[in-house]
């Protein structure tokens, strides 16, 4: 199949490559760029295992194809990293609040909660549960995953 | 509050006689430093960053990809299959049918009477009839296509009453009754005679997928030693092994198992794991290739284990005042079409042996009777999942509890006040409780903390127009630590170093329960350093002792239990080196805080280090291995009497919701879970196992189903098969109570699946008092409510 050139932000970075039209965001990512923090748990846009922010908005990556990301900005768990090893505050009070269990949902929760903060620094119980309803979490019951979103939201004031 | 029930409790323990006092392990009175703590999960780092690697995040190493090409009826003979199409197709390295498999065309957990490759029959939709090996998933997806299969449809049962009637088709040449089991206990007949009231009720459950977010992934090589490896997220690495290797035809020890960190298992990634390791195995043997199997979601809800349906039947019988006096059951088990985990292991494993004796529920009753049948039907087939027939008989029992004192008058705490468990209790196998029994403080501090009393006189209509009524709910549970077999000892070894850095060697795996955590903080209270200091070795069938699987909520306890018996081997070697540096008794020593020091003047103290590299230069022991068995299970064939498991954790949940009578939908408001746990050893890894439990008992309550018809799945999906949401899910207050179990690594039990068991009938409870409506089929989805309403005659008016 012939391939196509697309360019694109990724974490920061200027990328162009070569993908075939039929390429899906998710696998791009994963097998193409080898960036397996965004996972993939259904490949039918219910799970938000694979929520990447294009251009600060979160979106499931397993629906789209990596054409449409032509010329956005693209975030994935491994760009929250600062160049120092050091964390993001949300990553910071995922893990103090034992926010994680099996951790597959981790990186989508983070990256939904990520879009969150920015957009309302001080999100209420209802506006949290509002915004992350999308990305299914099966170990946690939820509440601590809410818990860590009132603490960074907290540590960032 | 906690202190005094303790206390009250370890007062009662002492004057009671004991049993299995050979399998006890002293901790207790142990000043603890790390168990106990809620020490950080050792994985957050690399699950926060999504570093850490599950299944399919390994690189693409030459793998083939391996398909499973599966039945489309869910009973036929096969009469033919053609595969020359398939195999004629660029890219396709392998395709196989039954006769390729090179040794037993069978496996299961238990029972092998599930075929690798089906030769002759299939069982149910979802069987496999040939194997695939191609150079790349689409081209493997293809090649099932071309594979040509020309079956002769048989007539398929889909209830376990119809399979069990004479005459219908057998489904396995032994027959579709797989076990049928009895309890019996007084004399029912006498018990409902005295009864001022009796009730019999009929409730049914269906399948349940786990819906585990991880997709099932397995990777087999053959090494060039000839040895077969087989990787992935796995619960039960010793028993994918049990079964590779007949299968392949070769002894055990010639197969590796590599467990993976999982992305949550909850019961279903105990034989799912066996199913494909097998297969990829297969076809890594007759390619000489490394084979991966990745699951599907689709297939994952159409091929592996679910939660096992039951047709549960129950007759009760009460005096006026509340007292238990009879109880009755018949449980019809669908094991649907493979043995999987389901049958029984004597003497008291099995899913329909567990479900029986759970069935009358945490109660004094005197008079029991139930019979529990496990039947083959041509659906999907039951495994494990979080509870293990315990989930399913709470529901029932609960439920009757709560229609029980609506009978009586009484109130629904009441009733249970009455009839709980409390220490010196005798169970309906009469069994009689002689340790570690809070129920009922469970019970009252649960009240407690919910307000009960006050939350039920507030309850009634919500808005003025009378469309929401708000109801409050109660359901106590229950359930074992281990599963009630002979055979379920667990092994560890402790390696401690010249720097003092340990490696603990356990078979118990992480699926995000947080054993990766919890063992190695055990290990480190027990030698006196950091849980820092202990490196936990991923399970690899290779390195660590046999550990049994982790299941049963089985594996703080007893590999808590073999890591400290471990931990003390090594420490005993390392205790007289100190003894010979400080020039103290050994007696006098107290290894803490990563020193080892004379208890009498503590100034006289060495670094544990130090120690350990003094005790390597002398050549003495610096590993030590523990095996911890519990005390042996029975239960009698015929009656089915005896102690099947040795410790029980117990609990009471409270539940607040508001019921839509105009559409059925149903809104949690405030939840209260209180347990019993023996000993938290992490209370913040404990709070999430309660809190995600409840949220998988919530799901069981009111959304989940795998809708079958005709044996086909009707909702192979995330989009069809619905989990709870976080706007589903309420703010679950976790309570605990430590009410210390002398067998337990400083007093714990088991927790992993009591936190679900409770939750679905708090809730259908909850639903019933808001709006008169009682779900008796689950799930109870808008449409089953709405209609319950309206069977009962319509909300209750005032």
């Amino acid at each position: 199949m012939s391939t196509m050139e697309l360019s694109f932000k990724l974490n920061g970075r200027a990328l162009t490559l070569n993908v075939a039209p039929d390429t899906l965001m998710v696998d791009l990512l994963r097998e193409d760029l080898g960036l397996t923090g965004t996972k993939a748990g259904c490949r039918e846009g219910e799970c938000g295992a694979c929520t990447i922010l294009v251009d600060g908005t979160p979106m499931n990556s397993c629906l789209m194809p990596a054409l449409k990301v032509q010329g956005r900005e693209i975030t994935t768990i491994e760009g929250l990293e600062k160049a120092d090893g050091s964390l993001e505050v949300l990553q910071e009070a995922f893990m103090g609040e034992g926010a994680s269990q099996c951790g597959f949902c981790t990186p989508g929760m983070i990256l939904t909660a990520t879009a969150l903060l920015k957009q309302n620094p001080d999100p209420d119980e209802g506006e949290i549960r509002q915004a992350l309803s999308g990305v299914l979490c099966r170990c946690t019951g939820y509440r601590k995953i809410v818990q860590a979103v009132k603490a960074a939201a907290k540590a960032r004031a | 509050m906690q202190d005094k029930m303790q206390d009250k409790n370890k007062t009662q323990v002492l004057t009671k006689a004991r049993t299995g006092l050979e399998h006890l392990i002293k901790t207790a009175g142990k000043s603890l430093t790390v168990a106990g703590t809620s020490v950080a999960r050792r994985d957050d780092p690399l699950k926060v960053t999504g570093k850490l690697k599950y299944g399919a995040d390994y690189p693409d190493e030459g793998f083939l990809y391996g398909k499973i090409l599966r039945s489309p009826h869910p009973h036929a003979l096969i009469k033919s299959i053609n595969t020359k199409k398939a195999k004629e197709l660029e890219g396709v390295v392998a395709v196989l049918t039954a006769e390729d498999v090179p040794g037993r065309n069978g496996f299961g957990a238990i029972i092998p009477d599930q075929p690798v490759i089906c030769g002759d029959k299939v069982r149910f939709i979802g069987d496999g009839v040939a194997l695939v090996a191609a150079e790349s998933e689409k081209i493997a997806h293809e090649a099932l296509k071309l594979i040509e299969v020309d079956y002769e449809p048989l007539p398929a049962l889909f209830d376990p009453r119809d399979a069990m009637a004479e005459g219908a088709p057998k489904i396995h040449e032994s027959g579709n009754l797989l076990s049928d089991d009895k309890m019996v206990k007084g004399d029912v007949d006498a018990g409902f005679a005295e009864a001022d009231v009796i009730l019999e009720r009929t409730y049914q459950v269906p399948f349940l997928e786990h819906a585990y977010l991880e997709p099932d992934t397995t990777m087999a090589r053959l090494q060039p030693d000839g040895v077969m490896l087989v990787e992935g997220p796995m619960q039960a690495p010793f028993t994918t092994r049990r079964n590779v290797a007949p299968v392949l035809g070769i002894p055990i020890n010639q197969v590796r198992v590599r467990q993976i960190h999982m992305g949550g298992g909850f019961g279903g990634k105990e034989d799912s794991p066996i199913d494909i390791g097998c297969r990829a195995a297969v076809l890594a043997w007759h390619t000489g290739r490394p084979v991966k199997i990745s699951l599907e979601r689709e297939e994952i809800t159409i091929q592996t284990a679910k939660r096992h349906p039951m047709i549960m039947e129950l007759k009760v019988g009460a005096k006026k005042d509340g007292t238990l006096t009879a109880f009755q059951g018949v449980i019809y088990d669908e094991q649907g079409a493979y043995a999987s985990l389901g049958p029984k292991i004597p003497p008291a494993g099995g899913s329909h042996v567990h479900a029986m004796v759970m069935m009358p529920g945490p109660y004094e009753i005197p008079n029991v009777k139930v019979d529990a049948y496990l039947v083959y039907t041509n659906h999907p087939y039951g495994g494990a999942m979080r509870g293990f027939g315990a989930p399913q008989v709470h529901i029932a029992h609960e439920q009757m509890m709560d229609e029980l004192a609506a009978e009586l008058g009484i109130s629904a705490v009441d009733i249970r006040r009455k009839n709980a468990f409390k220490l010196g209790s005798a169970t309906a196998t009469g069994q009689v409780l002689n340790q570690s029994v809070g129920l009922r403080e469970t019970l009252e501090a649960c009240a407690e903390r919910f307000d009960w009393d006050r939350r039920l006189a507030e309850c009634g209509w919500v808005d003025q127009a009378k469309t929401k009524r708000r109801g409050v709910g109660v359901a106590m549970g229950w359930y074992r630590t281990s599963i009630g077999t002979n055979g379920d000892g667990c092994g560890a070894a402790v390696h401690v170093h010249e720097d003092g850095s340990v490696l603990l060697y356990s078979g118990i795996t992480e699926m995000g329960q947080g054993a990766f955590t919890v063992l190695p903080q055990i290990c480190a209270e027990e030698l006196g350093i950091e849980p820092g200091d202990v490196r936990i070795v991923q399970p690899d069938t290779d390195l660590v002792p046999e550990s049994g699987p982790t299941v049963g909520s089985r594996s703080t306890t007893l590999m808590g239990n073999a890591i400290i018996l471990a931990a003390r081997q090594v420490k005993e070697s390392l205790l007289d080196t100190a003894s010979m540096m400080l020039m103290v008794p050994t007696e006098r020593l107290e290894a803490r805080g990563r020193k080892i020091y004379d208890r009498e003047n503590p100034g006289k103290s060495l670094g544990f280090a130090a120690v350990a590299a003094r005790t390597m230069a002398s050549g003495k022991r610096m590993i030590g291995q523990g095996w911890w068995t519990p005390p042996p299970p029975s239960l009698d064939g015929h009656t089915g009497q005896g102690s099947p498991y040795h410790v029980y954790t117990y609990s009471t949940h409270m539940v607040q919701l508001v019921v839509d009578v105009e559409t059925g939908e149903v809104a949690l408001e405030d939840y209260v879970a209180a347990f019993d746990v023996g000993k938290a050893i992490n209370p913040k890894a404990l709070e999430g196992q309660i809190e995600g439990g409840v949220a998988m008992g919530l799901g069981y309550a009111l959304m989940e189903e795998v809708v079958l018809d005709h044996g086909v799945t009707q909702n192979p999906s995330l989009q069809g098969y619905l989990i709870p949401t976080m706007l589903d899910v309420p703010d679950i207050q976790p309570l605990i109570l430590e009410v210390p179990n002398e067998m337990g690594p400083y007093g714990a039990k088991g927790i992993g699946e009591m936190p679900n068991i409770p939750a679905t009938p708090a809730i259908l409870n909850a639903i019933a008092h808001a709006s008169g409506g009682r779900v008796s089929r689950l799930p109870a989805d808008p449409e089953k409510v709405f209609w319950a309403i309206r069977e009962a005659g319509g909300p209750p008016q005032a």
